[in-house]
């Protein structure tokens, strides 16, 4: 038991750990592009890795795995640094590593929410069609709005929503080049319109862990600045 | 235009000899970049032919106050001005892409998202010669000096996946796509993340820290070019 606690907290299975990770995705980047089936992952990553050829996924089951233990090791790392050193003067020094730490799991977690509870599907619409989008909610298209360029590409586009639920408008939106419609967490997005005849893909996903990858992200930069900011000044 | 960039490559070459050369190269490559920006009406950082101008004008210019600190600069220097002329010569190959940007890059997130990319490749481009430099001279200045430049260009990197997950997600519903692409971004940041993890214990500092430093640059160009040029890639456009 004492064992165990002693390699989870080392650094040196932090290196080992982030060392073969690293060789599980490249091993990953060169089997991907053998099998199309891995460019288009439609329902939850775990239900989907269960359904591949281990021949295909094995180096993402591997990645999973180490990953686990990558955030084991980095919580421990942290929680015994913070006791080890809290009486130090310089506590910025001490907690910006840790905040970078819990930047990084919160973006884990996000990447765990999404293989749990994340899908998407497409659906072909035109000028007043209709998707169901949810128990008792439907999406109708009021109107498709397509702007070419005297060459003839598509310069802008806009998308008119309502949503509609018993029979009756709850919302309306509009969609956008990068502008999405947000909705019950349900993000909407035009993945491809054309012109003739005036038409679009639509994509509806679902993604739990795009908020915490956020939180992460600005967490993780935040330590960093944190960290070059004080070695800065430390060296002046 | 392109005589511009011919003229950049020899100002790079002539820094092998004169040094004030690096800032002409520095200058006519901005002057470039700026002209296409304003002919283009966007950032002009679409392709490898631009995507090239850049990364030589960045490394050039995020060389320039390491110059200062190292005690023999000479090599660190030349090992800049070759790289810059290198790249130079790569992007004169490359035909540059004129037409207009797709919807879907219009937009401030893919901006920042390239530029800070490009920027932390040229500091890890630069971190390369500084560990290449250390390698040669043993000077302990210089080692600190590429884990700096390594340490910036992490954030910036950071910074810039963090750019490119929101406007993945504003674009196309998610912000990670599987594919090769990213995870060779994963892997670089995921290196990058190990030699930041491996300076925390004495065995690394020196020749081993400043050999992964060599090391990841070779990372950084796969992911660059090995990943467009080889694989399907969610950035090609």
């Amino acid at each position: 038991m004492k064992k165990t606690y002693e390699i989870l907290l080392s650094l040196r299975t932090s290196l080992w750990l982030l060392f073969l990770i690293t060789l599980f995705f490249i091993a990953g980047a060169v089997i991907m592009p053998s099998y199309p089936e891995l460019s288009s992952i439609d329902i939850p990553l775990f239900k989907w890795l269960v359904q591949q050829p281990s021949g295909a996924v094995w180096w993402l089951w591997g990645a999973v795995g180490l990953l686990a233990i990558l955030s084991v090791n980095t919580l421990f790392c942290s929680i015994e640094s913070i006791i080890k050193k809290r009486k130090v003067t310089q506590w910025l020094l001490l907690v910006s590593p840790q905040i970078i730490h819990t930047g990084f799991i919160f973006i884990l977690l996000a990447h765990l929410l999404g293989a749990v509870g994340s899908y998407h599907y497409n659906a072909a619409v035109a000028e007043g069609y209709q998707v169901k989008i949810s128990e008792g909610e439907l999406l109708r298209i009021k109107n498709i709005d397509i702007q070419l360029d005297p060459q003839g590409y598509v310069n802008d586009w806009s998308l008119d929503l309502e949503y509609l639920s018993g029979g009756r408008v709850i919302d309306e939106d509009r969609i956008a080049p990068n502008k999405p419609s947000l909705h019950n967490s349900l993000n909407i997005i035009a993945k491809d319109v054309q012109p003739y005849p005036k038409a679009a893909l639509l994509q509806i996903s679902k993604d739990p862990g795009a908020v915490w990858a956020l939180a992460g992200g600005l967490l993780f930069i935040t330590g960093i600045l944190i960290l070059i900011a004080l070695r800065i000044k430390m060296e002046k | 235009m392109h005589m511009i960039l011919i003229l950049s490559f020899g100002a790079y070459l002539f820094a092998l000899f004169f040094r004030p050369f690096l800032f002409l190269g520095i200058l006519l490559q901005s002057g470039y970049m700026l002209y296409r920006a304003s002919e283009l009406e966007r950032i002009p950082l679409v392709g490898p032919h631009d995507t090239m101008v850049f990364l030589a004008a960045s490394i050039a210019a995020f060389a320039l106050p390491f110059c200062g600190k190292i005690k023999n600069s000479r090599k660190f220097h030349n090992l800049i001005a070759g790289s810059a002329a290198l790249l130079t010569v790569l992007a004169l190959i490359y035909e540059p892409r004129n037409f207009p940007l797709p919807p879907v890059l219009k937009t401030i997130w893919f901006e920042t998202h390239v530029v800070l990319a490009f920027m932390s490749y040229a500091l890890f481009g630069v971190a390369s010669a500084l560990g290449y430099v250390y390698i040669r001279d043993n000077e302990a200045v210089t080692e600190g000096l590429q884990y700096r430049a390594i340490l910036i260009a992490y954030c910036l990197f950071t910074l810039s996946m963090i750019f490119g997950g929101i406007w993945a997600y504003l674009a196309w519903g998610t912000y990670w796509l599987w594919t090769p692409k990213e995870l060779w971004t994963s892997i670089l940041w995921i290196f990058y993340s190990f030699y930041l993890h491996a300076r925390l214990r004495q065995w690394w500092i020196g020749k081993p820290a400043a050999i992964i430093g060599i090391a990841g640059f070779g990372v950084v160009m796969f992911t660059y070019l090995g990943v467009s040029l080889l694989m399907k890639s969610s950035h090609s456009f």
